[in-house]
């Protein structure tokens, strides 16, 4: 088994030592299908973790199963201390603390940006009207769109849209972000302003974890890179080790088809 | 580089109306074709039922049972003379229809200024374009008349129509909303009077009130639920019990008829389905089986029978259900109308619920809303505007059901005809006269509905998509 491989041990985090993010022993299925197979991977706080692998290699379902909107069948799953369990004022919890941004951006198209924005933190923080908009403000400042706060979703274009969508994400001060393919869905030119807001965020010191294509980003911006394929981790590493020296053969093959 | 300008603007659009005619009606020999033989048989049915209007028709018996189309068998001969109630009623419905859109605009226009969005004010030329079948039609009753009372009755309508809707801008937050609300129980009071079971809707409008108050200060959770439930308790005890005080008897609506009874079926059907039917829909999409079971075989029983078999049901089955014979017949054909509109409103909104992209969901999960908190903010909002137009279709066509509850012995807009007939002197005048006129009835207050259900997705969908 290569999940048995040094390579492919995913708990060792960068940093302090201080763990987010605890995944042990963690299984999926789909009916018959084993989507993701005995996960072990931590994460530490402030760090910086980008999934790769081939398309259906569970990247995603791993991601999402940390918030929830995937169930794990067994193995534990512990947010900042909070055990995942079926108790949903335990999912709640650590939903709110865990922002996620999607491919399809999912803005809300019947709100303003900056409704879009201060709904959660209103909703679920109980945070007064006025408070939340400054907040939104100082977000859309910091995704560089301030201008855009009162139009809809449907006026911005794909890279606006998603940039909103992160600062959504933060609006409500979560303690990870989790990434899902966030630039797939955008056309190429737009790429770009889109993984400059997610630099900025990683370099300000909050914790993400970025299933992604983009290569140059895992480069310049990971801590640790995980390979994934046929829903395990494959190999884990610095993205150094990880681009110029991959020791698992599918990790080689996998990386010579897109590099 | 001079020579190429770049226009700012999209060349403008500047036909004739004689390049239009050409380019739409006769733009080929075949176009011309039908447009000759189409206009033709337009003119001649044009013709006809000009002649028919204007000239060839009887419309003595319309014009002599005008009052007993609006209002049918209602009380309305010296010494007991009810009509004045209708009147009231009239001005109060005018008045709550002035402060629904008052405080509607005022609050569009809060909405509006604090995105520092342009305010699109509403003129009054525009509630004409809006509404121009029904003024059509109260312009015809109108002309039908010789006395100068109802045409006072309108303006006073209007007069209260507009002073409520400026009123109405004036008031804070959602008062405007409630003093509409207010203002037609008031309506319903003053022809139903106060006896039995009229205290419910008073207790209704008040309650939700008392549930929203009471929301801004009580603790969240089901502790505050709690609370607000006993709020909402207390309030309807309390006008149960003032109510019993005064044992004011009025005109029950049983003794309702016409145009009158018609559009009180409509509006309480429509009112009393379309939540039931929402509440339906999501039952039907629960995670707990039996709720969703429950909700499944309610809705594919009544939507397997036909209204009429539910309107007979009302009539025989309702006091089985419910202990109690005393209920009018005017109750029961609103709870069976009620209740058959309900099913159809709940496949509709389940067609929207199911229409709406996972992500929307997913998305308010992953920022931590609640399921209820995600169904109230996202996911209705959404789905509810995109089946505006089934909606309305749904309830346009429980409008003209309402001419089924002749079967129930109820004397609606159709049914006056029979009693019309009925009378010696217009036993074989006037049958297709009385028709086109009930038919020109339906469909004034049909189209402005249809017309304001465009009006709504217009406006639900500014700045979208």
């Amino acid at each position: 088994m290569t999940s048995t491989s040094v390579f492919a041990d995913a708990t060792k985090i960068a940093g302090t030592g201080d763990v987010m993010i605890d995944i042990e022993n963690m299984n999926k299925w789909y009916g018959e299908f084993h989507a993701l197979k005995s996960i072990n991977m931590k994460v530490g706080r402030q760090e910086v973790v980008v999934v790769i692998g081939p398309s259906g290699s569970g990247k995603s379902t791993l991601i999402r199963c940390i918030n929830r909107l995937e169930e794990h069948n067994d193995g534990t799953i512990v947010v900042d201390g909070v055990v995942l369990s079926n108790d949903v004022r335990n999912i709640q919890e650590i939903r709110r603390e865990t922002g996620m941004v999607f491919q399809g951006f999912n803005l809300f198209p019947h709100l303003t940006i900056l409704d879009n924005i201060t709904l959660a933190p209103r909703q679920v923080r109980r945070i007064p009207k006025a408070e939340a908009e400054a907040h939104a403000l100082e977000l859309l400042e910091r995704v560089k769109i301030p201008e855009q706060a009162n139009k809809f979703p449907g006026q911005l274009s794909g890279g606006q849209q998603q940039r909103v969508a992160i600062a959504r994400t933060l609006a409500m001060r979560p303690k990870v972000v989790l990434f899902d393919e966030p630039t797939s869905a955008l056309d190429p030119e737009m790429v770009k302003e889109v993984l400059d807001t997610m630099q900025d965020l990683a370099s300000e010191g909050m914790t993400m974890i970025c299933v992604t294509h983009e290569m140059g980003f895992a480069r310049e911006v990971a801590d640790r890179v995980v390979f994934m394929a046929d829903g395990e981790i494959v190999e884990v590493g610095t993205p150094e080790h990880f681009f110029t020296n991959p020791q698992e053969a599918r990790t080689q093959l996998f990386l010579s088809q897109i590099l | 580089m001079a020579a190429t300008t770049v226009s700012a603007m999209p060349p403008a659009n500047e036909s004739s109306p004689g390049q239009w005619v050409k380019k739409n009606l006769f733009n080929s020999t075949s176009g011309s074709i039908v447009t000759v033989v189409l206009g033709l048989i337009s003119a001649y049915l044009g013709y006809r039922l000009f002649r028919f209007v204007f000239i060839t028709g009887q419309w003595t018996a319309v014009k002599t049972n005008l009052t007993l189309f609006l209002v049918g068998p209602y009380p309305r001969v010296e010494p007991n003379n009810q009509l004045w109630r209708v009147v009231i009623q009239a001005l109060a419905i005018a008045g709550a229809a002035g402060l629904f859109a008052g405080a509607n605009s005022a609050a569009t226009e809060r909405k509006a200024r604090a995105a520092g969005l342009e305010v699109t004010k509403e003129t009054p030329l525009g509630l004409v374009r809006r509404f121009w079948s029904i003024i059509l039609f109260v312009v015809v009753c109108l002309s039908f008349i010789h006395t100068v009372t109802p045409l006072l009755i309108v303006l006073g309508a209007i007069a209260v129509g507009v002073a409520c809707f400026a009123g109405a801008r004036l008031l804070p937050g959602n008062l405007g909303f409630v003093a509409g609300a207010l203002a037609v129980v008031g309506a319903y009071q003053t022809v139903i009077g106060t006896a039995g079971a009229a205290w419910i809707p008073a207790a209704l409008v008040l309650g939700v009130v008392a549930w929203q108050r009471a929301g801004k200060l009580v603790p969240a959770g089901l502790a505050g639920v709690a609370m607000k439930v006993g709020v909402v308790v207390v309030t309807a005890v309390v006008i149960k019990v003032i109510y019993s005080f005064f044992d004011y008897q009025a005109v029950g609506w049983e003794k309702w008829g016409g145009l009158l009874l018609t559009l009180t079926l409509a509006a309480c059907a429509t009112v009393f389905s379309f939540p039931i039917g929402l509440l339906l829909a999501l039952a039907r999409r629960s995670e707990l089986p039996v709720i969703r079971w429950m909700a499944t075989i309610y809705i594919e029983i009544i939507r397997g029978v036909p209204l009429i078999t539910l309107l007979f049901m009302g009539q025989f089955l309702l006091g089985f259900f419910i202990g109690s014979t005393s209920i009018s017949n005017v109750t029961r054909a609103i709870v069976a109308m009620t209740l058959f509109t309900a099913a159809y409103v709940a496949e509709i909104v389940r067609g929207g619920l199911q229409a709406l992209p996972k992500g929307q969901t997913e998305a308010g999960q992953a920022l931590g809303l609640a399921p209820t908190q995600t169904m109230r903010l996202i996911v209705l909002p959404q789905a509810l505007r995109a089946v505006i137009p089934s909606m309305v279709g749904q309830f346009i066509s429980m409008f003209k059901d309402t001419s089924l509850v002749f079967i129930v012995g109820l004397t609606e807009f159709l049914g006056v005809r029979d009693l019309i007939h009925g009378q010696p002197e217009f036993r074989a005048v006037g049958h297709a006269e009385t028709l086109v006129f009930v038919a020109f009835g339906y469909w004034a207050f049909t189209f402005a509905m249809s017309r304001e259900s465009q009006n709504l997705e217009r406006k639900l969908g500014v700045g979208t998509r």
